[in-house]
């Protein structure tokens, strides 16, 4: 059985079908990478080497038996030659047999030898057009799901007409040879009387014409092999004649014709032929790899450089858990307001909004004001220990900025008041924040550990009536 | 060789300067949340061609105190041509100060690879004078800078943002990173290779690159879909009833086993498109948010949406492929003459079994020792081929779509217009006479080549198909 591309092409198949469950990512940048190897030692990347580089990899378990699969060929073709040769063996027998009063017709074997070169060239012919008169037979086995699906692998489906052919003209080889020795046995241990036979009205010339054609290929060198014109007149027979001759000699001196008859038409081709049905299987299979898809997308991965996007990178950071649950605690009346980063700069009174007292202190920190004027705040903050409230944006989120400023007035003021953060969705009109808004306020306070640091609900607008009265 | 360039981005907190981040290295485990302060640490984020880096994008944590920062700068700096090494002596100072812990972190990248900079904003919260500071820091490093006005909320006020960043930086864009399209993510990257000439090259070698990257999945996409449809299409089930068995629940469980295996080879498939695009939360979003409600690959939903019509299943394998599908079609027929119409009332009630067991074909095997096999599939209804393709499409084209910032789930809903309308007629035909064959399991993946260039032309159209109902010009065809 050939080895080489038709081993190659089965390993490749089954790699490219290993690798189908691998991500296309990593088939990149292995392949890549063993491709940038072999330019970087001066080798062009193939699909053998390849496919040592990628096997190394692979547990020796999952390695597949190197031919496995052309098992049941080799075996048929191991079973078919005996017996090739056993009928072989009959069938010459069968042919030269001889009851003693009519002689072994060479036109018989002459057609014999001819349906034989007629069936090789059918085979071949076969063989070449890729005819598979039993691939429906074989694809109508009921196949079961996914598993035993694959019970014939599809590269040696596509490779059977070649198979076949090689099998057949092996087991034709040994048929044809076993025949010839038995041919040559027949020849030593009896004497064998030739002659020939035809229905049709032929003149020995015709006939002598026929022959001599026939040993036209060994005329040259064997010229006793050729039969003369004499040979054919006095070897003619006929079955109701009885003359069994008057030169009984003259009928074994067919034999070496009849033997090069064999050996020119009916091995010599069956051997050319099985030649050629092996280089025409491994001339397939290498074009079944060079059509193969998997090899398509390989050569692509070759020459693909790899890119990485830096996906493949986590950061350390994740996702902040949510806040336990909090809610917005309702807006204690203060001394003092702070403004933080210009909130609500664009409210008119914005005390009697926030329902405070006439004489609030309102102040400014944050943002825009410099660090002085933040200290300056602080200090009148500090004068005050009724609660502090801190108006701010609640989309802008809470910095270290923030913190810092809660954690100064607390320390230079009293250490017990309630300071009140405000955070509004919207300026004009002052609106409240959205939940998504508050929760990371609810966080920020949280994490400063505060027990006196509140974040707080907008109160509801005052009505108009309550405004007048 | 020139040191490759790196870009911080940097900004205030919770501006979306991870998502720029994300979508831009196509990295969808960075975190990224609605806290500021989600990014604690810088991160390098580097892309590379065949392992050498051609950029590296650089996440930072926000600013937390600039003012204070900047007061530092202001108090140590004798003149405007020392701000580079006053901010390089505030971090020197500073590296270890825990209040300065953000501030260090964001600077780190910037003062020690010399990386540009890129300051995101977010256009839909008002500008704030308070900004001012943080960008004063910036100019003082003196490096090269570009502005983003990222959009987070509905609002607008990119305008007003342009305005005040324009006096900052030499180069203003706007990017969304969530929603902005490929073609925005590479014309971005160019545009931070203006930022400094030799900077140009590599960008341009790395827009380059993820074009052809792109490409790349499609098609490889495209392999992954066909390769999946005729799995899908030609999927057999045997089993075998017993002598006691009762023969319909027999069947059922076979059915159901063929209903289930088609179910896991759609997930097979859509983990594979996700991973092309290098979306590997997506499964589990959807797990969590259910978003699959009405998605199943039986349900009505799915037929409605991706069915085609009756019309265009007999009459669209006529021509060069119709010689071949005469004896599939002679089923199909049966369904566009009424028959179909006539059972698909019944249908609705009864459920996917009633409609799976008009899609495979059952065959029966001999009886032996009271066992008869029977198997179920392939499929027989040509339909199925247009509804798993639709919804494999549908899926490929929301991931090919999908930024990596996106954190909410894959919505794959559509109505109107069917997209095969969008398919040429010598392509309607080509995939027709596709999944005519593939209904027939008798083909042996020879032709898989010009199958993926078929399905590549339906990823096509349905691309096309879904930017028209986008923009609402659908022209209009009826199949
Ligand atoms: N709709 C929408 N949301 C966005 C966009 N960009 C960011 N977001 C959301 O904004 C929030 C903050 O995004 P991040 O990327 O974490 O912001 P960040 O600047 O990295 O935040 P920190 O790391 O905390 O400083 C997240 O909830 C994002 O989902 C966008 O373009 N559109
Ligand atoms: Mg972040």
């Amino acid at each position: 059985m050939p080895h080489g591309p038709l081993t190659l092409l089965l390993e490749f198949d089954d790699q490219v079908r290993r690798d189908q469950t691998q991500t296309a990512l990593f088939l990149h940048r292995r392949d890549r990478r063993y491709a940038l190897d072999c330019l970087a030692n001066q080798q062009r990347p193939g699909i053998a080497g390849w496919l040592d580089h990628v096997q190394t990899r692979v547990p020796a378990t999952s390695r597949p038996d190197h031919d496995s699969r052309l098992k049941p060929w080799r075996r048929l073709t191991l079973l078919l030659t005996p017996v090739g040769a056993l009928l072989g063996m009959l069938t010459m027998l069968g042919l030269l047999f001889y009851d003693g009063n009519q002689q072994i017709n060479v036109t018989v074997i002459i057609g014999f030898v001819a349906l034989q070169l007629l069936l090789a060239v059918l085979t071949t012919g076969q063989a070449l057009v890729g005819w598979r008169p039993w691939g429906k037979l074989l694809s109508s086995v009921p196949r079961g799901d996914d598993s035993k699906r694959s019970q014939i692998h599809p590269m040696l489906a596509q490779l059977q007409p070649q198979l076949a052919a090689c099998t057949a003209h092996q087991m034709a080889l040994a048929f044809a040879v076993a025949g010839w020795l038995t041919l040559i046995a027949m020849v030593v241990a009896q004497d064998l009387a030739f002659g020939w036979s035809t229905t049709l009205r032929t003149s020995a010339d015709a006939y002598t014409g026929i022959v001599q054609g026939l040993a036209a290929p060994w005329a040259n060198w064997l010229p006793s092999a050729v039969p003369s014109l004499t040979l054919v007149e006095l070897t003619q027979f006929f079955r109701l004649s009885d003359a069994v001759g008057d030169n009984p000699a003259r009928y074994g001196d067919w034999w070496p014709f009849v033997a090069m008859l064999w050996l020119t038409y009916a091995i010599v081709p069956r051997l050319l032929l099985l030649v050629f049905a092996r280089l025409h299987l491994r001339f397939q299979a290498r074009r079944l790899l060079r059509s193969h898809p998997g090899r398509q997308s390989l050569l692509h991965r070759f020459a693909t450089p790899t890119l990485d996007t830096g996906s493949d990178l986590t950061d350390s950071g994740s996702a902040p858990a949510a806040p336990q649950q909090q809610e917005l605690h309702a807006l204690p009346a203060g001394d003092a307001l702070v403004c933080w980063a210009g909130a609500g700069s664009e409210v008119t009174d914005i005390r009697t909004r926030l329902q405070q007292n006439a004489k609030v202190l309102v102040l400014q920190a944050g943002g825009t004001a410099s660090l002085n004027e933040d200290q300056q705040t602080i200090t009148q903050l500090a004068e005050h220990d009724r609660p502090a409230i801190i108006l701010c944006r609640a989309w802008e989120p809470p910095t270290g900025e923030l913190a810092d400023f809660i954690r100064d007035t607390r320390q230079q003021g009293p250490a017990n008041r309630v300071i009140a953060l405000l955070p509004v969705g919207g300026e004009t009109p002052l609106s409240p924040a959205s939940d998504i808004q508050s929760a990371q306020w609810l966080r920020f306070v949280e994490r400063q550990q505060d027990a006196n640091l509140w974040v707080c609900a907008l109160p509801a607008a005052p009505s108009a009536e309550a405004r007048h009265g | 060789m020139v040191e490759a360039p790196s870009f911080a981005v940097v900004g205030h907190p919770n501006r979306g300067k991870s998502s720029v981040v994300a979508t831009l290295s196509q990295n969808d485990g960075i975190a990224i949340a609605m806290e500021p302060g989600t990014t604690r640490e810088s991160h390098a984020y580097p892309l590379t061609v065949d392992g050498n880096t051609l950029y590296t994008l650089i996440d930072t944590p926000g600013f937390q105190r600039p003012r204070k920062l900047l007061a530092w700068l202001e108090a140590h700096s004798a003149s405007a041509s020392d701000r580079p090494e006053t901010v390089q002596a505030f971090y020197n100072q500073h590296r270890d100060d825990p209040q300065f812990h953000d501030e260090c972190e964001l600077l780190k990248p910037i003062l020690e690879q010399n990386a540009g900079i890129i300051y995101v904003v977010d256009g839909s919260v008002p500008y704030s004078a308070a900004n001012e500071a943080e960008m004063t820091i910036l100019q003082w490093t003196g490096r090269p800078s570009l502005a983003l006005i990222n959009a987070i909320g509905s609002d607008d006020y990119s305008d007003r943002w342009e305005n005040a960043l324009g006096q900052y930086f030499r180069i203003v864009r706007r990017f969304n990173a969530v929603t902005a399209p490929f073609e925005q993510h590479l014309g971005l990257l160019r545009g931070f290779g203006q930022l400094e000439a030799r900077w140009e090259q590599p960008l341009t070698a790395a827009t380059d690159h993820l074009e052809h990257q792109r490409q790349q999945r499609q098609t490889d996409s495209a392999d992954l879909i066909t390769r999946a449809l005729s799995d899908m299409l030609q999927l057999q089930v045997t089993g075998s009833i017993g002598p006691t068995e009762s023969r319909s629940a027999a069947k059922q469980t076979l059915q159901q086993r063929w209903i289930d295996s088609q179910r896991k080879r759609e997930r097979q498939l859509r983990q594979g498109v996700e991973s092309i695009y290098q979306h590997h939360r997506i499964q589990r979003q959807e797990a969590e948010l259910h978003w699959a409600g009405d998605d199943d690959l039986f349900g009505d939903h799915s037929r409605a949406l991706w069915g085609v019509s009756r019309t265009h299943l007999a009459t669209a394998g006529f021509g060069a492929g119709a010689i071949s599908g005469v004896g599939v079609d002679a089923l199909t027929l049966g369904h566009s003459l009424g028959a179909g119409a006539l059972l698909g009332g019944i249908v609705g009630a009864a459920g996917s079994y009633y409609y799976a067991n008009r899609l495979g074909k059952w065959s029966m095997g001999p009886l032996r020792q009271g066992h008869r096999s029977v198997r179920f599939g392939p499929a027989a209804d040509l339909q199925f081929g247009y509804i798993v393709l639709g919804r494999a499409l549908n899926h490929w084209y929301q991931i090919s779509h999908r930024n990596h910032a996106g954190r909410d789930p894959v919505n794959l809903a559509t109505t109107g217009e069917h997209w095969i309308s969008q398919l040429g007629k010598d392509d309607q035909r080509q995939l027709q006479s596709l999944i005519q064959r593939l209904c027939k399991g008798t083909t042996d993946g020879r032709r898989h080549d010009q199958w993926i260039q078929t399905i590549n032309h339906t990823m096509h159209a349905f691309s096309q198909w879904q930017q028209n109902e986008a923009t609402g010009t659908s022209p209009a065809q009826s199949v």
